[in-house]
């Protein structure tokens, strides 16, 4: 029996390698492929991301709700530490890897339809693959040095990602900021992963953080300032990557890339993976730490929600939503709901992936009519949009679906998951200061924003008139739902945001089967009335909200917010958020580049160029020395020595008389001396 | 009274005058003519100084084994002349330089 377990954990262990790797193999085989637009590249790459479908299918079979397989392999020794290297799959990655895969499919069958007119579509499906790649690996790994190695790739990936069209000057800004960004975050989860180490000499994050975690254990303790500052680390890390104040600002400039690109973005891989950290190290956080990640993910939902009211870039609005959706599932980390957090992980990954979706397909027909009548238009601009209803049905449907999700409606997954944090977090208020109240109450407006938000972008994009059609009588729309690699993703994704597929009961979240794979809540009293009074009422003004939109947009009626009022400004401009980086950050920095380029240019180069002059001016002092007296002293020599030479030479010509002459003017020169001394 | 102070003079005169035949002349008889000159300059000092030895008459015997050795020497510097005419077809000492490094 115990070798019949271990055979099919070793099966289960290279099933999550292979759905790890393929997306790999496939990223090297469209690096090799020639030419620059291959077909062959998308089907390659969605046949590996299909086979890891399959096989986290089979892998989440085997591992929900059963025992983890953990396996390990010496990976390296220095000195008395050594280190291993492995595959942990636990709930928590059996669940990643599955939703990761699931939501990389569709994307994948979608953009070789969306990309398959741009000219480095072989590129695209390469970086894609490997972006997949990264966070399955990031998922099912077992070692915290790993873990930030594959952290890194995924932020490598999105840049590569986000600065596809990288002859765009906006792209190439905006993957440049995405990645500064990351690397602030990734700093801190390197000083986290280097405290944790110096104090439990260890990187398996089983032992730190499995079921005997060493991070619980009364043994070691972390000293007292360090535990904050692993904390904030960690907290900085999930903040870059998650998008949460105050490093989210990157996440709206990532719209420069493709769309499908978005979509994997803000769906599974990119910003998951910041929840995902939190999940996986959550026994070290302490009480008043969990607060503060609670006040960050409240905030931030509400200040992106604020944002994503007043935006009229499509993907913007969509990209202020994944944000609000993010700090929901910190805020819900942060008051202890981590099966919730994880629940809306998932739900949110499958809604969001389809609003990106259909945002890339109006996006493209809206490109299409920007060609086609030479328009000079911002394709995303949803003030421009407009009675879409009629043309594209299918995308319609899925963008309701998805936005009703996204409201959190009943008969939706998002009701279960958001409603089930939302409760949560008024139990978890319930005893404490009044001020707490806050987050919960913070936490309810922002889904009442939501719910105005998406009512607002359904209604300018699909509701109305063809704003465009209004202005110039003369477009005529001929555009459609697109082929089937645009409906079949759409299809599937839109199933996957109703309740079925996560609970059969409708109304009541803690009956979905994805909470049961996680511990509960501890320490909250479950408290019925809010299980009664909050999603009826959420439900209620959420609809009064939505007709309220509705006949705000629809029907023309007052703004509800005049357009130049402050609130309405701020909001509009982000918080001023980036204004505030580019003043405080950006523009000292670049003063401090500038200053340290004159201190080079001027002092250093300076320096060196006066070390130079120096150097020449005495290589000349020498070189004239040499030339006139060194060189003169050996001519001087070699001239005396010819000149007698010569003289002596002159005596011996040959010729008989000559000789006769010296041999006379000798003798007489020797009797002369003679005579005068 | 010619005294022996004048033989020398006239020996010394004799001695020069040979000297300088033997460096200007541009021809090897001439130069033989002085080299001639010369050596009657020595034998006319041995001459002036036999005067001394009248018992052995020493200085009159050496000149004249002198005067025949000096015919054979000349006759043996003809056939030298005569053989650097044949090889270079001149007997003019500076056209013959062969004698040089």
């Amino acid at each position: 029996m115990e070798n019949f377990l271990q055979a099919i954990d070793t099966l289960t262990i290279k099933f999550a390698l292979a759905a790890v790797l393929l997306p790999l193999l496939a990223f090297v085989v469209n690096v090799c492929l020639p030419g620059k637009n291959n077909k062959a590249a998308g089907w390659i790459s969605t046949l590996a991301i299909l086979a890891s479908a399959v096989l986290s299918i089979f892998i989440f079979s085997k591992v929900w709700n059963q025992h983890q397989v953990h396996q390990q392999q010496l990976w390296f020794t220095i000195g008395e530490t050594k280190l291993y290297a492995g595959v942990l799959l636990n709930n928590l990655s059996v669940l990643m890897l599955l939703l990761v895969s699931l939501i990389a499919l569709p994307v994948h069958i979608y953009s070789t339809a969306y990309m398959k007119n741009d000219e480095n579509s072989k590129r695209y499906f390469a970086y894609l693959s490997f972006f997949c790649f990264s966070m399955l690996a990031l998922v099912v790994i077992d070692n915290l040095i790993l873990f930030y190695v594959f952290w890194e790739l995924v932020g490598f990936s999105s840049y590569l990602l986000i600065g596809f069209w990288f002859t765009r000057s906006k792209a190439v800004l905006a993957n440049k900021k995405a990645f500064i960004m990351n690397r602030i975050g990734d700093i801190g989860l390197l000083a986290a992963i280097a405290i944790l180490f110096t104090v439990y000499h260890t990187f398996d994050i089983e032992q730190l953080f499995g079921v005997n975690a060493l991070v619980r254990s009364t043994a070691f303790e972390l000293p007292g300032g360090w535990q904050y500052v692993a904390f904030g680390g960690i907290t900085l890390a999930v903040a870059a990557k998650s998008a949460q104040f105050p490093l989210h600002t990157w996440l709206p400039d990532a719209m420069e890339g493709p769309t499908s690109v978005s979509a994997l973005i803000h769906a599974a891989t990119m910003v998951a993976a910041g929840v995902f950290l939190l999940g996986r190290v959550y026994p070290v956080f302490t009480g008043p730490e969990l607060t503060i990640l609670a006040i960050i993910g409240a905030f931030t939902a509400f200040m992106a929600a604020t944002i994503a009211l007043t935006q009229n870039d499509l993907k913007r609005i969509l990209a202020y939503s994944t944000i609000s959706q993010l700090g929901f599932m910190v805020m819900a980390m942060g008051i202890g709901a981590y099966s919730s957090s994880l629940f809306h992980l998932a739900t949110h990954a499958f809604f969001k992936c389809l609003l990106f979706l259909v945002a890339g397909i109006v996006i493209h027909e809206m490109q299409h009519v920007k060609d086609e009548y030479k328009l000079d238009i911002d394709p995303q601009n949803i003030l421009y949009m407009g009675g879409l209803r009629k043309k594209m049905p299918l995308t319609f449907i899925a963008a309701v679906l998805g936005g009703l999700a996204l409201v959190g409606f009943i008969f939706t997954s998002g009701y279960l998951s958001k409603d089930g944090i939302l409760i949560q977090s008024f139990e978890w208020a319930e005893r404490k200061h009044w001020l707490f109240q806050l987050i919960p109450i913070g936490a309810i407006i922002t889904s009442l924003m939501t719910a105005f938000y998406v009512t607002r972008l359904i209604v300018k994009v699909f509701f109305g008139e063809f704003k465009l059609g209004e202005i110039n009588p003369h477009i005529k729309l001929h555009i459609s739902d697109g082929g089937w690699q645009y409906k079949l993703p759409l299809i599937f994704l839109s199933v996957c945001c109703l309740f079925p597929f996560f609970s059969l009961n409708p109304t009541l979240y803690e009956h979905a089967w994805l909470l049961e794979g996680f511990p509960k809540i501890t320490g909250l009293d479950r408290v019925n009335i809010y299980h009664a009074i909050v999603p009826v009422g959420i439900n209620i003004l959420s609809l009064f909200i939505m007709y309220w939109a509705y006949s705000v947009y629809v029907m023309q009626k007052a703004l509800p917010l005049p357009e130049s009022g402050w609130l309405f400004r701020l909001s509009y401009h982000e918080w001023y958020i980036d204004k505030i980086y580019n003043k405080i950050i950006v523009e000292p920095i670049l003063a401090l580049g500038k200053l340290a380029r004159w201190f080079d240019i001027n002092i250093i180069d300076g320096f060196i160029h006066l070390l130079q002059r120096t150097g020449i001016a005495c290589a000349k002092i020498t070189d004239w020395i040499d030339r006139n007296i060194i060189d003169g002293l050996l001519h001087l020599i070699a001239a005396i020595v010819l000149g007698i030479g010569n003289f002596a030479r002159s005596f011996q010509g040959g010729k008989v008389q000559y000789y006769l002459f010296s041999m006379l003017a000798i003798i007489l020169a020797i009797f002369l001396f003679k005579i005068l001394i | 009274m010619i005294g022996l102070s004048d033989f020398l003079i006239v020996s010394a005169g004799l001695f020069c005058v040979g000297l300088y035949v033997i460096l200007t002349k541009r021809n090897a008889i001439q130069v033989l003519i002085g080299i001639e000159m010369m050596l009657n300059a020595a034998i006319l000092n041995l001459v002036a100084f036999g005067k001394y030895d009248r018992l052995a008459n020493g200085g009159q015997m050496f000149a004249l084994f002198a005067i025949v050795l000096a015919a054979a020497t000349t006759a043996v510097a003809l056939a030298i002349i005569l053989n650097v005419y044949k090889k270079y077809k001149t007997i003019d000492p500076d056209q013959i330089h062969e004698l040089k490094d």
